[in-house]
């Protein structure tokens, strides 16, 4: 785990607030790269934004990395 | 069923979602994984789209029935009966609101609905744990759904769109069918055909706001899909009023050369097979307007009746041309987004576009639901069944899950049926099997065969329904947990209760939702013609809004006409065609004369008010042809004959034509009049 986010009591996943902040970065990703048709050229769209979406869940963990000191990384 | 390769990649995304969800579930503790499992099959569908639509919907109603409970909870856990009259009032509106909109957004609602009931009804005992409980649901529907999400689209995923072109293909092919066919003047009326094409057009609306939840491959181009549907939802009215018009001139006496050439060139025009990309060939398109200009000028000062006729069938079928061909381009680019090669026809701004949903069919859902699990409780408190609980969310599930059905009824029964299948082969393994495993390895490799079976038998078309209940009463009935808890008792309570609540809600929604077809097409006929009547009255309405509304009514009132073996209703009464003709005049009559000068303008009001009457009348139980209608017709026939004929007169006078045709009896000829000169 890499830490958890108090909201008012609540503990939430740090892993979780990633991955909807992930899932956001993807749409606005996939609705650019749409518009430049660049899908086109993809073989298998489901599987090439399924892995778009676990680089970008990795590398929005590697930044967040530093805040959290208490979390061991991946 | 055929073993197709996309009917195993179905198969094989589904079970491996199934297993996905389990182990995730496992390893993260889940207090009760059996949940994920079903969602899965929940969100099982063999388009991809559908899948990813349904796995959001899913989660936001999820949520929000979660909280609902997390609301309703603390205040009243302590009397029962208000907790019970809460939740079902609160199932209630939200099935009612989700009743009112036929699209894929409207699962949200009875999603939230039976959350609702799910998490509340499951904590009453222990209501200190309603904030545990209400998080362990939401997060094993996450990881269920999300699991479905991922695996339908990663293995080899279908989309929504090629079984749309493919349809609207073939409707396209059967709409060139009629058009020879109504040339040929035989009177043949493919009922069945009418309401296939309305049903696509509807769903040309329901399944395309799956597209937008695609994989990014699949192209988004909504206005295409919105004017192909406009343009598809006129094609059959147009046919039509060319056939009656047709018909009316061979009455009237012999049909002219010119008219001849003219139904040749179009016959021939719609005969003729498409080349690359649909295009129809230019060079016979380019006889027909030719053939058409000829018998415009030929007909062009006459005021004698068949000249008039000639006069509208010459516009009729000019636009019926330029429709069709519009609607096949379209569909050329809805299939080949980047070829840039053919112009498309312009599109038109977007305009609203809703299908009606039936308020008192809604209404009467809604209040199903209520009383199905209000009863379910009421049997819980009175009779301190503690398994109530299981039974009262069934009927819950039961009421509000299968209510956009036909029949939900007998989906229920189905569903009671599969229960008692899914229960000895549930026993098996919970008694048999279960115990000699060890891991969740060897749970993955015995409950494989299971969802293999399941997940066919939800890809075909004829099991879909028998497989999704097997699927849900079995992982119902297995109830994995953590850890393996044998206990033969509590197995049958639970699934007894399961019984009992989807009993409850069947026998419930066959007292209450069950109507007779026949009654039920007449409602919603004069529901039509009520609509007709007000498009008379209200000048500037929206024309295409208002077709496809129209178009879909006539659908539905078809399919329960034809359902209920009652064809021979189709006629002077219920006659959805002929709302669509006289609407689409009345629309067209009120745009030219606005072009027109004042006097003549006037001259259409007695009209409009005639029309609006008669149709007042159809929906009071009169008889619509005959009345005044036809005074007012001839009168602003003869307003509009002095006239110069610029492009307004030519179109206010087809409408005219158009109008008489329908509202009038049949062979009742126009008067001449004196020319003035």
């Amino acid at each position: 785990m890499i830490g958890e986010i108090q909201i008012d009591g609540v503990l939430i996943p740090a892993l979780l607030v990633l991955a909807v902040e992930a899932y956001l970065v993807l749409f606005a990703l996939r609705a650019i790269l749409r518009r430049l048709h660049f899908y086109q050229f993809v073989w298998h769209a489901g599987l090439f934004d399924t892995a778009l979406y676990v680089v970008i869940l990795w590398l929005a963990a590697l930044v967040s990395m530093p805040f959290h000191s208490s979390g061991v990384g991946p | 069923m055929q073993l197709t390769g996309k009917t195993v990649a179905f198969v094989l995304a589904n079970t491996a979602a199934v297993l996905m969800a389990l182990y995730i579930s496992f390893a993260s503790d889940l207090e009760r994984p059996y949940w994920a499992m079903f969602t899965v099959f929940i969100v099982a569908n063999p388009l991809t789209g559908a899948v990813r639509s349904k796995t959001v919907f899913r989660l936001l109603g999820t949520v929000t029935g979660a909280a609902m409970a997390l609301l309703l909870i603390p205040p009243l856990v302590d009397a029962p009966v208000l907790l019970s009259l809460a939740i079902c009032l609160w199932i209630g509106l939200c099935l009612y609101i989700s009743l009112q909109d036929r699209r894929p957004r409207s699962y949200a609602f009875v999603l939230a609905s039976y959350t609702a009931a799910i998490v509340a009804f499951s904590v009453v005992n222990t209501p200190n744990a309603i904030f545990d409980t209400a998080v362990a649901r939401v997060e094993e529907i996450s990881v269920g759904a999300v699991c479905g999400a991922v695996a339908h689209s990663v293995i080899f995923p279908q989309n929504v769109l090629e079984g749309i072109t493919e349809r609207i293909d073939r409707a396209l092919r059967r709409c060139r069918t009629w058009i020879t066919e109504a040339l040929a003047a035989t009177q043949s009326s493919d009922l069945q055909g009418q309401q296939q094409l309305s049903k696509l057009v509807s769903d040309l609306q329901i399944l395309y706001e799956h597209v937008s939840f695609e994989t990014s491959d699949v192209p988004r181009n909504a206005p295409v899909v919105w004017a192909l549907q406009d343009r598809l939802a006129l094609l059959l009215p147009r046919v039509s009023s060319v056939q009656a018009a047709l018909a009316a001139l061979s009455a009237a006496g012999p049909i002219t050369r010119s008219t001849l050439q003219v139904i040749e060139a179009v016959s021939q025009w719609a005969r003729a097979t498409p080349g690359a990309h649909g295009a129809l060939p230019s060079g016979t398109e380019s006889e027909v307007r030719g053939a058409l200009a000829r018998l415009t000028a030929e007909s062009e000062d006459g005021t004698e009746w068949s000249s008039l006729l000639e006069r509208t069938i010459a516009t009729q079928l000019g636009q019926l041309v330029t429709e069709l061909s519009d609607a096949v381009r379209l569909a050329d680019a809805l299939k080949n987004p980047y070829a840039t090669s053919t112009p498309g026809p312009r599109l038109e701004p977007p305009s609203r576009r809703t299908l009606s949903g039936d308020r008192g069919l809604a209404l009467r859902s809604a209040f199903a639901a209520i009383a199905g699990t209000l009863m379910a409780c009421a049997l819980w408190i009175e009779g301190s069944w503690p398994e109530g609980a299981v039974a009262a969310q069934f009927a819950a599930i039961g009421c509000t899950l299968f209510a956009t059905l036909d029949d939900p009824p007998k989906v229920l029964f189905v569903g009671i049926v599969g229960v008692l299948l899914a229960l000895p082969v549930a026993a098996l393994y919970e008694f048999a099997i279960f115990p000699r495993i060890d891991g969740f390895a060897s749970l993955a490799l015995v409950l494989t065969p299971v969802l293999l079976l399941f997940s066919w038998m939800q890809a075909s078309e004829r099991l879909a329904v028998m497989g999704f209940l097997l699927a849900i009463s079995f992982a119902g009935g297995l109830a994995l947990q953590e850890s393996y808890r044998p206990d033969f008792a509590s197995f049958i309570n639970s699934n007894t209760a399961e019984i009992a609540g989807l009993a409850i809600a069947a026998v419930v929604s066959l007292i209450v939702t069950t109507i007779d077809p026949v009654w039920n097409a007449a409602r919603i006929s004069r529901a039509g013609w009520n609509e007709v009547a007000r498009l008379a009255e209200i000048p500037n309405s929206d024309i295409r809004h208002w077709t496809l509304r129209m178009f879909d009514r006539l659908g539905l009132v078809l399919q329960r006409l034809l359902a209920a073996k009652r064809k021979d209703l189709v006629g002077p009464r219920i006659d959805g065609l002929r709302d669509l003709r006289v609407g689409i005049n009345l629309a067209t009559l009120q745009r030219s004369s606005e072009a027109l000068p004042a006097a003549v303008r006037q001259s259409m009001n007695p009209v409009l008010n005639a029309v609006a009457d008669a149709y007042l009348g159809l929906a009071r139980g009169k008889a619509l042809v005959g009345g005044d209608s036809a005074r007012a017709i001839d009168q602003g026939l003869a307003a509009l004959g002095a006239q110069a004929p610029t492009r307004p007169v030519e179109d206010a006078i087809t409408a005219l034509v158009g109008l008489r045709l329908d509202l009038t009896p049949f062979g009742s000829r126009y008067p001449p009049q004196p020319l003035h000169s």
